[in-house]
């Protein structure tokens, strides 16, 4: 099952409403990722990350353009993915535990089994101890980790992560940011992996896309050819400085940073 | 990652929650109140030396309640059973209707303007009618009970059922949860604390109705007791019965807010 899938776009485009009032939030845009790839997508706010990550996972229509998961065109709402919304969504009246094995209960999973994965996921996200608590008791980062490990417990072929660790402090950004490589070296998934962090996406990608400003389309591509498990403090590598470097000069170009 | 996690004052079990949070507290308190209440009652009575025919003491009626309470006891028994029929009847319909109209906006569309008439329109007003129809029976009781919650507890779970955040459908969808576990696990845990508020008010009016049914149309009940104590000029009859009317009141009230504790132990308590 965790065996990663393959993700081919074409022409991918997103309008939100419709007639006068539409506005043009995305594309068109291609994506090719290959099974078991980790790839980033960064780029300025409101550029149509989310929205691509919708897409992607089927549970908003494209307004042009297709996708195959596979090789299959994608009709309706992938079910084989692990999904981590940018505000987490958690359900309010369930405890973190619960939440988690939602997956569980909708999916008709084995429930011992997957019991002891959200244990395993929840030591390795520094969750023990939050297990019988209600998202209004938990901190913004908690409650992010509660929606990783929900979007892991079931072993998803394929994972897309909406800035996972956007509500995490700087020191947990890095560590948990360890821990998802390691997990992702583990399985192969494929991930797509959605950030505003240049060192984030250089840190954990084979690929880093970088878009533009709204209506976002991809602008450059960058591979990362750094090995694996790659170490908290990235600027070891003298080509880290040359990937930021890049990255910094496509925003520069196209407006998004003003440095004079 | 080994932020250390505070140990909350862990989540108690619905049992302890429930004594903690208010059963033993709130019935000591009202019966406290109560208390009060009919001591400053006898005391400004016989201050003013108020005849028994006009208004009774406490120390007059509540002597009645020993005498006759296998009637009383009879008659609000018949009350409670016909007000939790209705009321379950009402609760049992209108929460999958409000699930059927908000999901499907042409029924919406077609039957709100119904319900919103009917909702104004007086429900006691009915059972004239339905004693035509049904004679002078529980039934008619029961009926009217079942209007007078149906449209807050309809009003309320379709409000609920569309305050539902739109994108929790991703998480079911993502998970390809079927139509009926998306309700069971999504949607109808969210909603719950509006359909409860309308059940709250539901209940309200619920009593308020079964009252005046008994009144009019019924041969048991205290509705009825109380009619025939005012017939028979028996004042501490017709008084036991307004103190019986608001036990029984009561009672249902302390029912649903504790049903609601332990159907909804994930709210924040205040
Ligand atoms: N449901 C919606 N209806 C209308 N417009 C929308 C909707 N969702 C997003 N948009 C618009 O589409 C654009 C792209 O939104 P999107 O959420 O994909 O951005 P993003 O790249 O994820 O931004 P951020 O980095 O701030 O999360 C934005 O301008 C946003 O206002
Ligand atoms: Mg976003």
């Amino acid at each position: 099952m965790s065996v990663g899938a393959s993700i081919n776009a074409r022409g991918l485009t997103k309008s939100y409403g419709s007639g006068e009032g539409a506005f043009h939030a995305l594309g068109p845009i291609d994506l090719d990722i290959k099974p078991g790839e980790f790839v980033s997508l960064i780029g300025p706010s409101g550029c149509g990350k989310s929205t691509t990550m919708l897409l992607v996972s089927g549970l908003e229509p494209p307004s042009a353009g297709s996708i195959a998961i596979d090789g299959r065109p994608l009709t309706k709402p992938i079910t084989e993915i692990g999904i981590v919304f940018q505000d987490h969504l958690l359900l309010e009246f369930r405890t973190a535990m619960k939440n988690v094995l939602l997956q569980q209960e909708i999916r008709g999973l084995d429930r011992a089994e997957s019991r002891q994965r959200a244990e395993h996921l929840f030591a390795r996200l520094g969750l023990v101890g939050a297990e019988d608590r209600y998202p209004w008791q938990l901190s913004g980062g908690m409650r992010q980790r509660v929606s990783i490990a929900r979007a892991l417990v079931h072993d998803p072929s394929m994972l897309l992560m909406d800035e996972p660790f956007g509500a995490l402090d700087a020191i947990s950004r890095t560590q948990i940011r360890h821990d998802l490589e390691m997990l992702w070296l583990e399985t192969r998934k494929t991930v797509l992996f959605i950030t505003h962090s240049i060192d984030e996406a250089i840190g954990l990608s084979d690929r880093v896309f970088v878009m533009s400003r709204s209506p976002g389309r991809i602008v450059d591509e960058i591979k990362i050819d750094l090995p694996r498990p790659r170490p908290a403090h990235l600027g070891e590598y003298p080509d880290f400085a040359a990937y930021t470097k890049r990255i910094y000069s496509v925003f520069e170009k196209l407006g998004v940073y003003k440095f004079d | 990652m080994s932020d250390q996690i505070a140990p909350v004052t862990s989540p108690p079990t619905p049992a302890a929650r429930l004594i903690r949070a208010g059963w033993l507290w709130s019935i000591l308190n009202s019966v406290l109140s109560v208390v009060i209440f009919l001591a400053l009652w006898e005391g400004l009575i016989r201050l003013f030396d108020v005849p028994v025919w006009l208004v009774p003491k406490p120390s007059d009626f509540l002597g009645r309640f020993l005498v006759d309470y296998p009637e009383i006891l009879r008659n609000a028994l018949a009350t409670s059973v016909t007000l939790a029929a209705g009321f379950g009847l009402g609760v049992v319909i209108a929460v999958p209707l409000a699930l059927l109209m908000v999901s499907i906006g042409a029924l919406e569309r077609g039957l709100y303007p119904v319900i919103v008439f009917l909702n104004i329109m007086p429900k006691t007003v009915i059972g004239p009618i339905l004693i035509i129809w049904f004679g002078v029976s529980p039934l008619v009781s029961v009926l009217v009970v079942f209007l007078m919650c149906f449209f807050p507890v309809l009003v309320d779970s379709m409000h609920g059922f569309r305050a539902v955040d739109p994108r929790l459908d991703y998480i079911t969808r993502s998970m390809g949860a079927t139509p009926w576990q998306a309700f069971r696990y999504v949607r109808l845990p969210a909603s719950m604390s509006h359909i409860f508020a309308g059940m709250r008010i539901g209940i309200v009016k619920a009593v308020e109705g079964v009252i005046i049914a008994e009144f009019i149309g019924s041969s048991a009940g205290l509705g009825f007791m109380i009619m025939r104590a005012s017939s028979f000029m028996n004042m501490e009859l017709l008084f036991c019965g307004l103190v019986a009317v608001a036990i029984v009141a009561l009672i249902f009230n302390a029912l649903l807010a504790t049903s609601e504790r332990i159907m909804m132990p994930w709210v924040r308590p205040r």
